[in-house]
């Protein structure tokens, strides 16, 4: 049997489950058969076990051991005492779970059998696992990503900065930042550690000797694209003032009390004039919400036309006069630079033209004034702040005379350092902190000193690194309980994305974690910490949900959707943050990720949807009447990261439904297999026909034909999430095939479908959050625990909250495998 | 106005804000630096590596003629003042970038392995490579700079899951392997560059500055200490991290010996860049300013630039091209497809011609900036539409301190390895290796006359 027909008999031949990548590594493909007797399946004495039934009838014409079929002998595997194969078994469980095998055309068990026959087996493995469990090893040093550092030195400092521009970039492994083997040690990574430490120190103390520098905040948050294409003409968010249009909100940490330069850069034409001139704009600074400065910029002589600069102003750099030097006080705050509406009277809610905002008309110089960027600059004449949010947190004592200040410092340093690294300090770690403090001191004051050790403090690796390591007395290779600290630091970074605070860290050090109503008390509390929701709506679900992708887009807006600009990105990322946001507020059922009817829409986001009285800029809470947009499933976000620049991809979107709604993963393209479909089709078609016609390579089939008819369910939504009927002048065709066969029509019945397997959905939910919070890989081992979550969320109706407190007292969460 | 130097003329700050800050290095410092003007007489080598993503339109690369009668292609037409010191090599090609069983990800192979000739570990986790070629060279010369390397991008860095299929980002975002499984990632913010070049301190007075290098060495000594009570308290088990952090807290410490004993060096009294400028025009040229900057100060001698990651879906407004790069590159012949990325590219080589005007004009011992370095410019694709790894468009500019003859195009076989000029370019840098990656020999001609 050649290949090819090897492929074509047994279809979906590297079919295998999320954890047969190492499989199939290590199998050796040219070692000869071995003689079955050796194989337990294949003793004539066994006796039955549902699981040999089923697999001899349905599965080991392929996956035996002389085909090899994607490495999964299942003539191989032990049917009795299946936890001995449990390797195996669990991805047997999968495809079953799943409806994935066999292959279509091949004779299939019917669903009692196939959810009996996977029932059985999953009792099988959980009764081992219960008596033995294997909660995997996560690596002993795993390093605080830029994020959590960030969070980190804001409990712990009061100070907020910005970790990007800080800290270099983190490696992500099975689309996690929080994957300690992928967060890797490297000299610039020290060296930035080192800068960081200094600078952040700088920051918490203020240092009236800081030089001025600067920092710049652009209309559009992590823009990655040339230009901004963001129309200015409403209000853009709550941070605004009410009656503005346009500008920019940033969030600056001010160091200490002192003069700060705003600077404010005006949009310009690709021939560098400014736009807007040539009317008057009202242009305001506020900080943390009043008003500090207003100038009037635009129209009247000097500003009436193209001519270019006359003797009074250029239209090239008429706003250099745009910046004002204001005396802040040391802290966080928020600048707000935005345009006074001119016709403040008008009411919101006319939106903007569906006119590509890149157009020529809107390159005119006499087009609407928009501001490009905001430069804060400073301190000038900085004076060291008396009292601010970090100086208060850090001296927690004030030392009266030189005599005190020893045991002040020694003071202020334990208390950071248990904080800081999340455990009982040490004799030592406090005497490494004072020699820094006594030599800062001997160059300086008690501020020197007490900076000094900071620095320390903030690159000592019991800071950067959480560090789990083996009991002395647990022998290799066993499981053991974490211990109460241990525990506490995997609950702040999980549920946070941070460091525990007092509360859950006194109880830790005290030993009370143990107590399963107390831990349960403490998680119910940590979850309804706005923090709790921040980071998992930004780290878990941005990353699961590659809502991160969204700023990364890039629509074709040449052709086909000139109307996509940055203020429908924005409002693509907006309306998933606060979906999320309140699915967990509201403590909802995980499968209303799935079948919610409501969402949060403004006026632009609601015509996209085509939904009618929607007005302003203002996000509101909207019940979608149409339920084809209900879920995670109508989001334009979600739709359109799995989708191409200039056309949508049923095969993306069908591959990301298997893996992240179905529970069955897709392996990677086989071998030599030209993934590039546009040159196999000469004239413009559907995309329909275009995978149609190549799914005739039988090749391509073995994986398509599972991907594509599921993401073709989805065809009415195109590439950045509208509603069609058409593509290139065909009618929608949106009827998919599940797995098991069923056919669906569009997305509503699609949803349906999915919902009817929620268990399913659950269960691929479950999954990443537990490799988001132990920071590894989910392995075959996790299974039962992954079940048991599962199982125990179940009876409260997949809540959040259930399912997350079963996850915190699973056994990968509580538990560790020591080394061996 | 109040973010500027004093040397800074009006017309510089009309030139706009972003430039503002990023002036300074351009016009106002440089003339100020002469640190390497008093550098021994033998010249140091320095190498730099500049990338290009997404391949070319070959056609419009592949200069007409051989040897030294050669005419430059319209690409490489804003080279022609340089002529004299460019090889235009041709023929070569990546083959560990290929395929060989791992299905898709051309594109991460191809930057994956263009310094490395190494077929690289398919996975979107635990990555695997080879030691790439400007790791070699820096490691050779780290005891002479204060930074063994740097590695730029002028793209976004930070990327959510897997690049390409199955591929980490690492592949598509970097060209530099310090070892086989860590990355160098690239920095894209100036202001991040600038604060490793010159430290965080923000004064330029010499004792504060040494102060703090002081205080940086006894925090790291501390560290130090610390890890390896942790690698104790470990045990062997998990201990490759653990080696990693050590090497790195040694090689940082290296590099702060080395700046307490260039302390005499001149610090140049700029302010630091505000961050990334707008526009891919002035945050490239900064980039390339602060590269400019590194050699000059002789604070490292190896540099990797990318102009952006693999597949990167930059649009070029500014030139007229709202079109993604990526989807552009997959033109199908498309003529006016052809044309625009045709123009991207000889966007970029404009942009690298203006950073080699700067080495050039840049005195170095007896010559120039110029005169003894060794710039490797080129792209792991060829024909991005077919993904093609060769034949791969390769420049190799500057002299290399004497050993490489300029103002010819070498034709190679199809299909000679990459890793071959590698192999050659270390030679001249006098870092022999015996071979890297897929290489089979070595390129004489490049300084035969």
């Amino acid at each position: 049997m050649s290949v090819i027909q090897t492929l074509m008999a047994c279809v979906g031949i590297a079919w295998i489950g999320a954890t047969g990548f190492e499989a199939s590594q290590v199998v050796q493909a040219s070692a000869p058969p071995r003689a079955s007797v050796q194989a337990p399946a294949a003793s004539e004495s066994a006796p039955s076990t549902p699981a040999r039934e089923l697999v001899a009838r349905y599965c080991v014409t392929c996956h035996n051991e002389r085909l090899k079929t994607a490495n999964l002998l299942l003539d191989q595997a032990d049917a009795r005492e299946v936890f001995r194969s449990a390797e195996t078994w669990e991805k047997v469980i999968v495809k079953l779970r799943a409806r994935a095998m066999p292959p279509p055309g091949r004779p299939r068990p019917d669903n009692a059998t196939y959810d009996a026959v996977a029932g059985w087996l999953e009792t099988e493995i959980d009764r081992a696992a219960a008596a033995r469990p294997n909660p995997g090893r996560p690596a002993d040093l795993h390093r605080l990503n830029r994020t959590e550092y960030a969070n980190a030195v804001r409990d712990l400092l009061g100070v907020e900065i910005d970790g990007t521009a800080l800290l270099p970039p983190d490696e992500q492994a099975y689309g996690f930042d929080t994957n300690a083997h992928a967060l890797s040690v490297s000299p610039p990574l020290l060296d930035r550690y080192l800068t960081a430490a200094a600078r952040i120190a700088r920051f918490a103390m203020g240092d009236p000797t800081l030089r001025p520098e600067f920092e710049r905040y652009t209309a559009v948050k992590n823009n990655s694209n040339e230009r901004t294409w963001l129309w200015q003409t409403e209000r853009l968010g709550e941070e605004f003032p009410l009656g503005s249009r346009g500008g920019i909100a940033a969030r600056h940490y001010f160091p200490v009390d002192g003069e700060y330069l705003f600077k404010v850069r005006l949009d310009r034409t690709w021939e560098g004039v400014i736009r807007g001139l040539n009317v008057p704009n009202e242009i305001e600074i506020r900080v943390d919400g009043r008003r500090v400065w207003q100038f009037t910029i635009g129209g009247g002589f000097g500003f009436d036309g193209l001519k270019g600069p006359d003797s009074r102003v250029s239209l090239y750099d008429a706003d250099e006069v745009l910046q004002v030097r204001v005396p802040i006080k040391a802290g966080l705050r928020q600048v707000v630079v935005t345009v006074v509406k001119s016709d403040a009277v008008k009411p919101e809610g006319l939106g903007p033209a569906r006119m590509p905002i890149w157009s020529l008309r809107y390159d005119s110089a006499n087009a609407q004034l928009i501001v490009s960027s905001l430069l804060i600059g400073g301190p000038y004449n900085g004076r060291l702040p008396q009292d601010s949010p970090s100086r208060r947190r850090i001296f927690v004592c004030h030392p009266a005379s030189v005599n005190e200040e020893t045991a002040c410092a020694t003071k202020i340093l334990a208390t950071l350092a248990r904080r800081a690294y999340r455990r009982p300090t040490t004799t030592e770690d406090i005497e490494t902190l004072l020699d820094f403090y006594k030599k800062g001191r001997a160059g300086g004051d008690f501020d020197t000193g007490v900076r000094a050790a900071l620095e320390r403090l903030l690159v000592s690796p019991d800071f950067l690194f959480r560090i789990e390591v083996d009991p002395d007395h647990v022998p290799p290779g066993t499981a053991y309980r974490l211990s109460d600290v241990e525990l506490a630091s995997r609950l702040s970074f999980f549920l946070w994305s941070s460091i525990p605070d007092e509360e859950l860290l006194d109880l830790a050090i005290d030993g009370k974690l143990r107590d399963a109503k107390l831990l349960d008390q403490q998680v119910r509390r940590m979850l309804s910490d706005p923090r709790a929701r921040a980071a998992l709506v930004d780290n878990f679900f941005g990353q699961w949900l590659q809502v991160r992708n969204v700023w990364l887009l890039t629509p074709d807006t040449n052709r086909k959707y000139p109307w996509f600009d940055d203020n429908l990105r924005t409002a693509f990322v907006r309306e998933t943050e606060l979906f999320l946001d309140a699915q967990l507020k509201e403590d909802r059922s995980i499968v209303e990720l799935l079948d919610a009817k409501d969402t949060f829409l403004n006026e632009q986001l609601a015509r996209h949807y085509g939904i009618p009285n929607v007005y302003g800029s203002h996000f509101r809470r909207v019940t979608l009447a149409d339920e084809n947009r209900w879920g995670l499933l109508g989001k334009a976000s979600v739709l359109s990261v799995a989708s191409y620049p200039h056309r949508t991809s049923p095969t993306i979107r069908g591959k990301w439904l298997l893996e992240n709604v179905l529970g069955a993963p897709v392996p990677p393209p086989p071998p030599d297999v030209n993934t590039t479909l546009e040159n196999q089709t000469a004239r413009a078609t559907s995309v329909r026909e275009m995978l149609e016609a190549h799914r005739k390579n039988p090749v391509c089939a073995s994986c398509h034909a599972r991907m594509d008819p599921i993401g073709f369910s989805l065809e009415n939504f195109d590439a950045i999430g509208q509603w069609r009927t058409t593509d290139a002048g065909t009618a929608i065709n949106a009827s998919g095939v599940l797995l098991d066969g069923t056919t669906v029509e569009g997305p509503a019945a699609l949803r349906r479908a999915l919902v009817a397997q929620k268990g399913q959905f659950v269960k691929s939910v479950t999954e990443k959050l537990l490799m988001f919070a132990v920071g590894r890989q989910i392995d075959y081992y996790d299974a039962p625990a992954i079940r048991a979550i599962v199982r125990a969320a179940a009876a409260d109706d997949y809540r959040w909250s259930s399912t997350i407190l079963a996850l915190v007292k699973s056994a990968p969460f509580q538990m560790r495998r020591s080394g061996s | 106005m109040i973010v500027t130097k004093t040397a800074m003329s009006r017309r510089t700050v009309l030139r706009g804000l972003g430039a503002t800050i990023a002036l300074p290095l351009l016009d106002a410092m440089i003339p100020a630096l002469t640190a390497t003007a008093n550098t021994p007489a033998k010249a140091a080598r320095r190498l730099g590596v500049v990338y290009h993503p997404n391949g070319v339109i070959y056609q419009n690369w592949l200069p007409k003629g051989v040897g030294r009668a050669f005419e430059l292609s319209p690409i490489l037409a804003p080279l022609e003042p340089f002529r004299t010191q460019l090889i235009v090599v041709t023929g070569l090609a990546c083959q560990p970038a290929q395929a060989l069983g791992d299905g898709g990800g051309d594109h991460s192979r191809a930057s994956g392995s263009y310094l490395t000739g190494v077929h690289v570990k398919k996975s979107d986790s635990v990555v695997g490579n080879g030691i790439s070629m400007d790791q070699i060279a820096a490691k050779a010369f780290e005891r002479d700079t204060q930074l063994s390397s740097l590695q730029l991008t002028a793209d976004e860095n930070s990327l959510v899951g897997a690049c390409d299929v199955g591929y980490s980002c690492a592949y598509s975002s970097t060209l530099s392997w310090l070892t086989p499984t860590l990355p160098l990632m690239a920095e894209n913010n100036p202001r991040v560059v600038f604060e490793r070049l010159f430290g965080s301190t923000d004064s330029t007075d010499p004792q504060v500055r040494a102060f703090r290098l002081r205080q940086d060495r006894s925090l790291l000594d501390s560290v130090t200490d610390r890890v390896r009570q942790l690698q104790r308290k470990l045990g062997p088990v998990d201990n490759t991290k653990v080696n990693d952090y050590l090497g790195s807290l040694r090689d940082v410490e290296r590099r702060i010996q080395k700046a307490e004993a260039q302390s005499a060096t001149e610090v140049p009294d700029v302010d630091r860049p505000a961050g990334i400028p707008e526009g891919f025009d002035a945050h490239v040229k900064l980039l390339y300013d602060l590269q400019l900057l590194a050699y000059q100060s002789d604070l490292t001698r190896v540099i990797t630039f990318m102009y952006g990651r693999e597949q990167t879906g930059r649009p070029y407004p500014q030139i007229g091209i709202p079109d993604p790069h990526h989807q552009l590159s997959h033109h199908q012949g498309d003529p006016a497809k052809l044309e625009k990325c045709t123009r991207i590219q000889t966007y970029h080589v404009t942009l690298f011609a203006g950073y080699l005007e700067k080495l050039r004009s840049t005195p170095d011992g007896d010559g120039s900036l110029l005169d003894h370095m060794i710039v490797l410019y080129g792209a792991g694709l060829s024909n991005s539409d077919r993904h093609s790894h060769g034949p791969l468009p390769t420049l190799v500019l500057g002299g290399g301190a004497g050993t490489i003859a300029g103002g010819r195009h070498l034709v190679y076989p199809d299909d000679t390895p990459l890793a071959n000029l590698h192999v050659t370019l270390l030679d001249r840098l006098g870092v022999p290796v015996e071979r890297l990656g897929d290489s089979t020999g070595r390129f004489n001609e490049l300084s035969e006359l």
